[in-house]
């Protein structure tokens, strides 16, 4: 028999029986379509964000964070200074920067002491003002003006672009550009532009004219830092952020000490020496100098970022820094890869219940079959007697089967092709909403394609094969005389 | 005229439970090229099975069929499915033509197994219904056509593959005698030409018109 032959005799025959063939493709359909759905959709989410963390770089990147050891003892000791952590200093950060395929290390900070950034009259609350090294390791997308460069050190930063809408520049961060803010900081602030002796004065002051006071009522002068905004960044990763150089924040994070020396406190001593009465002299010493501790130096950066050279070194780059430095080092990749991992078994078992809905459908489709043949076994005889063979009757009922799934199949990808077509633009805007960059991110990839279609068939197979081997089994005789 | 089949020692055994029926019992019979030969027998007789095993339908359970220098109980179902293709054109009693195709599809339908190209199908079974006074019948179905018509349908299919032999089982049983007479006429005059035609009958009158009658009882050939 001619191959065209078994698609006109199949398909007549599927046409014969309207309906049965329809309520039997439908169920094909039901599962052809959960299976192409669930697939497209998980696949492509995966898809994306792997794409997403690659065009970041952020699969070449390690991020070493110090390890401390919070064990009740430590904690009780003193939790800052505790003797087991790992301080994350320069000097470290030289020593990752020569461990092999490291290209470069990142330093970084988060300054916590500002409450807020001023903008004329206009006050918005900060959280934390971060400082990397300008070196290209972690980056960052600028909308308008520039990056903090390696060459800035104090006066300038960069504010993220939610900031910018919030001062009113939304579609206009250029205008920013340029313009002076303020940070100011909280009382116990005593970082760079603090005048430790004024401040040391004004509290005296404050305690000669309140006498028996709460020390807590007391306010200082509030120390605000004049900052020039060079650039707005994309806050699409995160939002709020204000950039400055890691030197000017490394001046953010100092404390400055009035210090009282024994000079001073001659000093004291000798002009209540020559009072009249020495009871009634006030024999405080007055500070002179002032003791500046660098304490990113003491206490260590909040991360280091490593800049691996090929993403695949990433996970041995970690292990090697984790081992050698004792402290704690991650690569994106692995811990990306755990996460993304949940796709795997979300299309497990997604797929698996259109996988399910595919079996339920296999078993119409034999069960149809089989009926089919039934009413069809004196047709089984005629053509046995003009000369079928077994095998032809047998690839005709497996052909007709294989329709079914094909058929169920195609359907299915359009229904699910449809669904994406509608399900793509909902996901583009809520992409837009959160600042992300992406648009129609689900596809159907041409392997999913095939592959439904392929299944489905494959599934019309082998429901075909039982019916299609009675069929031909049948003995000619008996069917032809079959009532 | 040459010998076209030669049945030698044909038994058929069926076990019904623990009963054996012989439908066959040792029969032996040759029919030459071009014959026109009737069987005959009671119901049960054992002639529809000589007819079937004639016609490659199905096998004896011993002895031997040669048709045209093969032996039918020895080869495979593919063998034996292309024999009935090529050899053989079946006229059954209930015609057994499928309902859902017209008379020309009907026809075509060995012709589809013996893979002729499609446009020659068309061409031979047009010619097979116009040999059979159908000519103008070609795109009815079998329930726009009268028992006569479905008949003559049923034979131009046999024809259609150029047969040797025409086996005809009760060919006129289900039409009243003056549609039987016609049919019967188609099928001598078809003999004259040249085909060897094995007609099973129990209807004395058309046993008359064969060339010879063997006559089957208990499975056994009582005359021949």
């Amino acid at each position: 028999m001619r191959f065209g032959d078994y698609i006109t005799i199949a398909l007549r025959n599927i046409r014969r029986q309207k309906l049965r063939s329809a309520l039997t493709v439908f169920a094909v359909v039901i599962g052809a379509t959960s299976v192409t759905i669930m697939l497209a959709a998980v696949f492509s989410l995966k898809g994306f964000m792997t794409n997403q963390f690659e065009a970041n770089g952020t699969f070449q990147q390690v991020a070493v964070s110090p390890q401390t050891d919070i064990t009740w003892n430590d904690h009780n000791n003193g939790g800052n200074n505790c003797q087991d952590c790992t301080h994350l200093t320069d000097d470290l950060a030289a020593k990752i920067g020569a461990v092999q395929h490291v290209m470069g290390v990142a330093r970084q900070t988060q300054v916590g002491q500002f409450q807020a950034l001023q903008y004329g009259t206009q006050k918005l609350r900060t959280q934390e003002i971060i400082a990397y090294d300008a070196n290209n390791v972690i980056k960052t997308t600028v909308l308008a003006g520039r990056d903090i460069a390696s060459a800035d050190t104090t006066g300038v930063l960069t504010v993220s672009s939610d900031y910018a809408d919030k001062l009113g520049f939304k579609h206009n961060y250029q205008a920013l550009i340029g313009k002076q803010v303020q940070l100011l900081a909280q009382g116990y602030y005593s970082g760079v532009g603090v005048d430790a002796l004024q401040q040391f004065k004004d509290q005296n002051a404050w305690f000669s004219a309140h006498p028996g006071a709460d020390g807590r009522d007391y306010q200082p002068t509030p120390v605000a830092l004049t900052g020039k905004i060079v650039g707005i960044t994309d806050a699409s990763n995160q939002s709020y952020v204000i950039r400055v150089p890691l030197d000017w924040a490394r001046g953010m994070e100092e404390s400055q000490n009035a210090q009282v020396t024994q000079a001073d406190q001659d000093a004291a001593q000798a002009k209540c020496r020559n009072q009249r009465t020495p009871g009634n002299c006030n024999t405080q010493p007055v500070p002179s100098t002032v003791t500046v501790t660098d304490e990113l130096a003491k206490q260590g950066y909040s991360s280091f970022v490593v800049k691996v050279d090929e993403s695949s070194n990433a996970a041995a780059v970690a292990k090697t820094i984790r081992n050698t430095y004792k402290v704690g080092a991650a690569d994106a990749e692995t811990d990306i890869k755990q996460q993304l991992s949940i796709f795997n078994i979300l299309g497990l078992v997604l797929g698996g219940i259109g996988g399910i809905a595919l079996v339920v459908a296999a078993v119409g489709v034999v069960n149809t079959m089989v009926m089919s043949i039934l009413e069809r076994t004196r047709e089984i005889g005629v053509m046995r007697a003009v000369g079928a063979r077994r095998g032809t009757v047998s690839a005709l009922f497996t052909f007709e089967a294989a329709l079914l799934g094909f058929f169920g199949g195609v359907i299915g990808l359009l229904i699910g092709y449809a669904a994406v077509l509608i399900a793509n633009p909902i996901i583009n805007k809520q992409l837009s909403g959160n600042n992300i960059t992406g648009s129609n991110i689900i596809t159907l990839p041409i392997w999913l394609i095939l592959g439904v279609v392929g299944l489905t068939t494959f599934i019309g197979i082998l429901a075909g094969l039982y019916p299609a081997r009675r069929a031909a089994h049948l003995d000619p005789v008996e069917a032809l005389h079959y009532e | 005229m040459p010998t076209v089949i030669e049945l030698k020692n044909l038994t058929k055994t069926y076990h019904l439970g623990d009963e054996v029926l012989n439908a066959l019992d040792g029969v032996d019979c040759t029919i030459d090229s071009g014959e026109f030969v009737a069987i005959t027998g009671p119901s049960g007789s054992g002639k529809s099975t000589l007819a079937n095993i004639i016609g490659g339908l199905d096998k004896p359970t011993t002895g031997t069929v040669v048709i045209d220098g093969t032996d039918l109980s020895r080869v495979s179902d593919r063998e034996l499915s292309d024999y009935r293709n090529r050899h053989i054109g079946f006229v059954f009693q209930s015609f057994n033509l499928q309902g859902t195709q017209t008379a020309l599809e009907n026809v075509m339908l060995p012709l589809v197994f013996s893979r002729m190209k499609p446009k020659e199908r068309k061409a031979r079974a047009g010619a097979c219904l116009e040999a059979v006074g159908l000519g103008d019948r070609l795109q009815h179905k079998p329930s726009q056509l009268s028992g006569g018509q479905r008949q003559r349908v049923a034979i131009a299919r046999a024809l259609a593959v150029k047969p040797s032999i025409i086996l005809a089982d009760e060919p006129t049983g289900n039409l009243d005698s003056a549609r039987g007479v016609e049919i019967m006429k188609l099928l001598g005059d078809l003999n004259k030409q040249g085909i060897t035609l094995i007609v099973i009958t129990h209807d004395m009158s058309i046993a008359k018109q064969a060339g010879r009658v063997i006559q089957i009882k208990d499975g056994k050939m009582a005359r021949g």
